[in-house]
Order: C-alpha cells, then structure tokens, then sequence
C-alpha cells in the first residue's frame, strides 16, 4: 500500500486548525477555550488509546477477544440508547441489549463470513470496523424506533385503551404506532442510500482511497456496507420496537406505561 | 348473579382510593354511581372490564372469576364506555365496524348497512351518513356513535363513564334516553358514574355514592 504513514511533527502540524479556532473564540468572545482545548486533548488520547488496542487486538488475533470487544461496543450502544430515550416506566434496557446483540453478531457474522469471506470470519481488522459500523448507526435506528414508540403510546393512549376496550389486543391496538417507530427507525439509511455518492461520499471509503485501495474496490466495499446498515437498521428497529410494544402492556392487556 | 365484586379494595401509589366495596349486579339492573370527584368512580368501573385489577378482593362475572375469561372476550361481554368519545380516523361506518377486524371478534356476523342505519335513526342521527367522517362529529353524535358502537357488541353489562357530561342538552337527552330504554328492554345490566342526576321516568335505578373509600347505597 502507498500510503503515507504521518510523522508526529507532522501531526502536531494539524493543532494549526485548532489554535485558529482558539483565537477566534478568544476575539470573538465565545467561551470555546476550554471545550476546544479538552476536545483535542481528548481526540489525542482517545483515538491513539483505540489505535493502540486495536493494534494488539489485531496481533493477538483471538475469537474471544473479538467477541468480547463487539459484546463491549454493544453494551456502550446500548447504554448510550438508553440515555436517549429516557424512559422510566418500563424496563427495556435488557432486552434492548440483548436483541441489539443478537441481530448485530447476525448482520456483522453474514458480512465477514459469507459476503467478504474473510478467512476466519472472526479476522479482527475486518470484523471489529465492519461490526463497529452496524453497531453505530443501527443504535441511532434504535434510539428513534424506542423513543416514537414511548411518545405515541403514551400520547395515543385514548385511542388505544378504546381498542382494548372493544377487545382488541395489543398487537391490535397498536398496529399503526408500531409501523410508524419501525419506519422512523428505518427511513435514515434508506434515505443515505439515494444521497450516497452524490450527496456525500462516506468516511470508509475515503478513508480506504487514501490507504490507496482502489476506488472500485473501496465502492464495493461501500456497497456492501450501505446495504449492511439498512439490513441492521431495519432488523434493529423492528425487533426492538416489537420488545417495546410487549414490554408496554401485561398480560391482561393493560397499559403499564406511566 | 351477572356481577359480583367481593371485597374490592383499590390503592394507587399506596394511596387507598377505596376498600371492602361489595356489590351484586344482575341482568337488567340499571346501577347509578355517584361521588365526589377523585373517589375512584371511573377506576371502579375501569375493574370491571380489567382496564386495572383490584389491589385485592375478587370479580366474578356469572360466578367465575373475571381472570378466568380470556381478556378481550370479557371486554367485549363487559363493554365500556368513555366519558369523552373517542372516534378513530375514518368514516362512521370503519368506526362502527371497528371491532370486528379484531381476532377475538372473529367468526361474529358483521352487521349490515341496515342495521347500522337503523340504530343511527334510533339515536337520532339520521342527518349522519355512513360514509361520512367521524372526527368531525360534534361530541354529542360522536357519543352516540360510541353508544352504537358497543351496543354492536351484544355485551351483557355496559360500563358508562359520565357518559353525558361532556355532551350539549339534546344529546343528553337522546342518551338518558336510550340508556333508559335499554335497560328496560335489553338483556343488560347498566353501571353508570354519573355527576348529573339523571332520573329515569320509567325506570327504576339503584343509587350508590362512593365516598370515603366505601360505597353506600342511596335511599331512591
């Protein structure tokens, strides 16, 4: 590969961009200092923490160890759903998780198994970036389905004690608030979809350009991932938004969302 | 006996809203309930078709217990009704037929046009056409429509919220009305919360007030 490796002076080179902005916030009086200042403190370290664990990940090369990284990331995804959606009333964290694991390890274990083949499927250079991204995006798939999904049966909760009222069940009395979470869950990357290339050209394969793959493989790639993260999304959503539908109701078909 | 409560206490967020209330409903009982508001009214009527269950004690709907039935079948044998209608988007007839997309519903006879037509002429709607939109009723018809609505059901006991009070004069009227007459003719008991006293003229209704956490019967 031809690319070309950043020495660290070159690095420090880039701070450029940031003391520019710096002494804008000062003349300008905006009271960034100090966010830029931790901002870039924390890109340093965060990233060369990341770039270091995955160097040992990579070396180490360990089933396991891939695992328990993905678990990790999913776990955080989860978490980070969770601080979104706020919702108190109802249990959903667990199963959350639990779906969000199960349909990303499928999403992600098609992908490196059977559509890129790599040998083993597990190879962590592929799997971890490949999972990573599933796991990015769906999340925010997830976090809109969850939330919609609390608002509208709290706010059609008329409508839908009217459906059980007249024997309706749950699945019954919530149809229409359960396709539409569903749909906002899904719509974004759909929509990534029609702008891709034209819009924007995504992160990873500009990324693989500048390594010096070429740009054919690197849209394949692309390819590949964009139907990756509808297929989660859409998996995503969907599961979680059944989860949250049941985990609203009891077994006698009452409301138990405060 | 068609309805029995034995015992029934009801606490929410450890606040006791009412405790022992025992009361017998037969078939044909018209059944007034009155109280200061924030008594548990509504939330009594509201265990009856398991919208919330007892804190203890028990229901027994013809000498079974209310667990005992499927949910949704009970719900429609036990048919309740709001205080402020509630129509779905569509027209009169969707709303109507509501129920009877529903599973529990299925293998029941969906009424014909007719009937639907008949029973708006017998509320007075006979300015309402089927095809027309629901939403856009006054609450008044709309009440009247969620009247006929249940009434579809061929329940055995109608639950009614302050069914009137958020209606004008003349619907009120047409529902005292029809209540009246339906529980008279109907094989139906009536359970009704109600602010407004509404005295039947033909009728004659057992009183309650539920106050102070228990139900006491009214002189007539």
């Amino acid at each position: 590969m031809s690319v070309i490796d950043i020495t660290y002076g070159q690095l420090l080179m880039s701070l450029i961009f940031v003391i520019i902005v710096g002494i804008a916030s000062v003349r300008l009086q905006l009271d960034l200092e100090r966010d830029i200042f931790w901002g870039t403190i924390r890109t340093f370290t965060q990233l060369f923490m990341i770039g270091y664990i995955l160097k040992y990940i990579f070396a180490i090369d360990n089933l396991y160890l891939v695992l328990f990284v993905f678990t990790g990331m999913i776990f955080f995804a989860a978490y980070t759903v969770r601080g979104r959606v706020k919702e108190k009333s109802i249990p959903y964290f667990v199963p959350t998780f639990l779906s969000m694991f199960a349909s990303y390890m499928f999403v992600t274990i098609v992908v490196t198994a059977f559509v890129v083949q790599v040998e083993p499927w597990y190879k962590p250079q592929y799997f971890i970036p490949l999972g990573g991204m599933v796991v990015g995006n769906s999340m925010t798939a997830i976090a809109i389905a969850l939330e919609r999904i609390f608002a509208d049966i709290r706010r059609g909760r008329d409508e839908i004690e009217l459906y059980l009222c007249l024997g309706a069940n749950r699945r019954e009395a919530t149809s229409k608030i359960t396709k539409e979470a569903i749909k906002a869950g899904m719509i974004p990357s759909i929509n990534s979809m029609m702008a891709v290339g034209i819009v924007f050209l995504p992160g990873m394969m500009t990324g693989q350009i500048l390594a010096g793959v070429d740009p054919i493989t690197s849209i394949k790639y692309q390819i590949v991932v964009m139907l990756m993260l509808v297929g989660s999304t859409a998996i995503g959503s969907i599961v979680v938004a059944f989860i949250a539908r049941n985990l609203c109701f009891n077994k006698a078909e009452q409301i138990l969302l405060k | 006996m068609l309805l029995e409560l034995i015992d029934i206490s009801l606490t929410f967020n450890d606040n006791a809203l009412f405790s022992d209330v025992s009361l017998a409903v037969d078939t044909g009982d018209l059944i007034f309930i009155g109280g200061p508001s924030g008594s548990g009214k509504s939330s009594l009527l509201r265990l009856l078709n398991r919208l919330n269950d007892p804190t203890s004690g028990q229901i027994n709907l013809e000498g079974r217990p209310l667990t005992d039935y499927k949910v949704a079948e009970l719900r429609r044998q036990i048919c309740y009704i709001h205080q402020t209608p509630v129509m779905v988007e569509g027209t009169v007839k969707q709303n109507l037929l509501l129920p009877f997309a529903f599973e529990s519903l299925r293998g029941f006879r969906v009424p014909t046009d007719e009937t639907l037509i008949e029973l708006l002429h017998e509320f007075k709607l006979d300015d309402i056409a089927l095809s027309d939109q629901a939403m856009v009723l006054s609450v008044g018809q709309k009440q009247r429509l969620a009247f006929i609505r249940a009434l579809l059901l061929q329940p055995k006991a109608l639950l009614l919220d302050e069914p009137t009070s958020a209606l004008d004069r003349d619907s009120r009227l047409v529902v005292e009305e029809y209540v009246e007459r339906l529980a008279g003719q109907k094989n139906l008991a009536i359970l009704m919360v109600t602010h407004l006293d509404f005295k039947p003229k033909h009728m004659k209704a057992r009183r309650y007030i539920l106050k102070r956490g228990g139900l006491e019967e009214r002189a007539r």
